[in-house]
């Protein structure tokens, strides 16, 4: 063992400021060297370079986790949920765009940036919800046969909400337009309520699923199909939110008369949320996929 | 420029090098490395390589009673330590060759 000692007492400790940048790693990585780290902190000081050098080095070690430090199909199934949500937040963005430009009847066909963006949108939605369609179904259904032959009814009730969550809303939604009778459609008010609603019932579909992987602990080929095709889901999506965000802009610029807006504000909130959902969808589909390598050690 | 070229001395490598004698801890191998490397290593450079390559099997940490947990070096982190070492040993006698010869060429 070396004979090197830390530094005598009186030596700063560990800052809060260090202290927060080691907070913005992976739990499971703070776990296993939180401790040691904190120890050189406080043998070596923390100065301005330490703490950024921690802050910095926390983004390789959500998206190249340590593959020591995880249980293969947990990592899976954790990437799953936090992928299952981020692309249940994208998708609810992408149907409110759609709603504000697209579904005005509308289609510039003078500005051809905005026509292929259209485009390469609606392909990239299709190919996305194709992709959870192809790779969800097969681990929803392991879910559930295990949950029925366990008779866990709470489980069932999670891997059912993406469907009646959404049947619910969609009756919600009916019965108040036809309680309100808008003449030229609804309000602004009317809009973002249902907005709201819409975004609780997508939390509600993506929570219930993410509950069911972490209780019900499935593995196996279904869950690496799930995570390679949530790695395409959120690929596919990301794509249909930069076309989104360019298709947007474009009408914000060029022709806000085709969309169902006329300030720029709105844009100001979507392409930040958008930018921040996609972020999230992408960092956690990445360590799926690499968790879901064949080569990849426990 | 001349910077630029410390780059090759990755710091994974300049931790393997450090705990090729003896098992150290993190404070010990920032110390090691300034000392007999003349480079700097922070604490989250030294943490990301020591996950990495305990990820990998080229260390592995010992029992520790307080926070500081030694490493120590594995076979296969000697391995590739020694095979690292060769190549860069290769790299300073062609460098040493040429440069003799240059120095021969502008002192004629």
């Amino acid at each position: 063992m070396s004979a090197e000692m830390p530094p005598p007492a009186g030596s700063p400790g560990t800052s809060m400021l260090a202290r927060a940048a080691l907070a913005l790693y992976p739990a499971a990585w703070r776990a296993r060297y939180g401790d040691e780290v904190r120890a050189l902190l406080d043998d070596s000081g923390a100065g301005p370079r330490t703490i950024a050098s921690l802050a910095w080095q926390a983004l390789p070690a959500w998206i190249w986790p340590a593959r020591h430090l995880y249980d293969r199909p947990a990592r899976m199934r954790a990437s799953l949920a936090t992928v299952l949500a981020a692309w249940t937040a994208l998708t609810g963005l992408a149907l409110v765009f759609a709603q504000l430009t697209q579904a005005q009847g509308l289609r510039p066909a003078s500005h051809p940036v905005v026509q292929w963006s259209y485009w390469v949108f609606d392909g990239a939605v299709l190919v996305s919800v194709l992709a959870v369609a192809a790779g969800g179904l097969p681990l929803w259904l392991l879910m559930m046969r295990s949950a029925h032959r366990e008779h866990r009814r709470r489980e069932i009730a999670y891997l059912l909400s993406p469907a009646v969550a959404p049947a619910m809303y969609l009756i919600v939604l009916i019965a108040t337009v036809r309680l309100i009778h808008p003449a030229h459609g609804v309000g602004p008010w009317w809009f973002l309520a249902f907005v709201v609603l819409g975004f609780a019932a997508g939390g509600i579909s993506a929570a219930g699923p993410g509950l069911a992987l972490r209780r019900l602990r499935p593995r196996g080929p279904a869950v690496r199909l799930a995570a390679r095709a949530a790695g395409v889901a959120v690929a596919a999506m990301s794509l249909a939110g930069a076309a989104s965000i360019v298709a947007a802009a474009g009408l914000y610029s060029w022709a806000p008369q085709y969309a169902g807006y006329h300030e720029g504000w709105p844009l100001g909130i979507y392409l930040p949320t958008v930018l921040l959902a996609a972020a999230v969808a992408i960092v956690s589909a990445t360590r799926g996929i690499r968790a879901a390598r064949p080569t990849a050690a426990a | 420029m001349t910077d630029r070229l410390d780059r090759w001395a990755d710091p994974p490598l300049l931790v393997l090098a450090s705990l090729a004698d003896e098992p150290k801890h993190g404070y010990a191998i920032t110390q090691d490395v300034a000392r007999t490397m003349g480079v700097r290593l922070s604490a989250g450079t030294l943490y990301a390589v020591l996950s990495r390559l305990e990820s990998r099997g080229m260390i592995e940490p010992l029992e520790s009673e307080d926070r500081r947990r030694p490493y120590r070096l594995t076979a296969a982190g000697a391995h590739a330590l020694a095979v690292q070492a060769e190549r860069m040993n290769q790299v300073a006698v062609v460098a040493r060759e040429r440069l003799g010869a240059l120095r021969g060429l502008a002192g004629a």
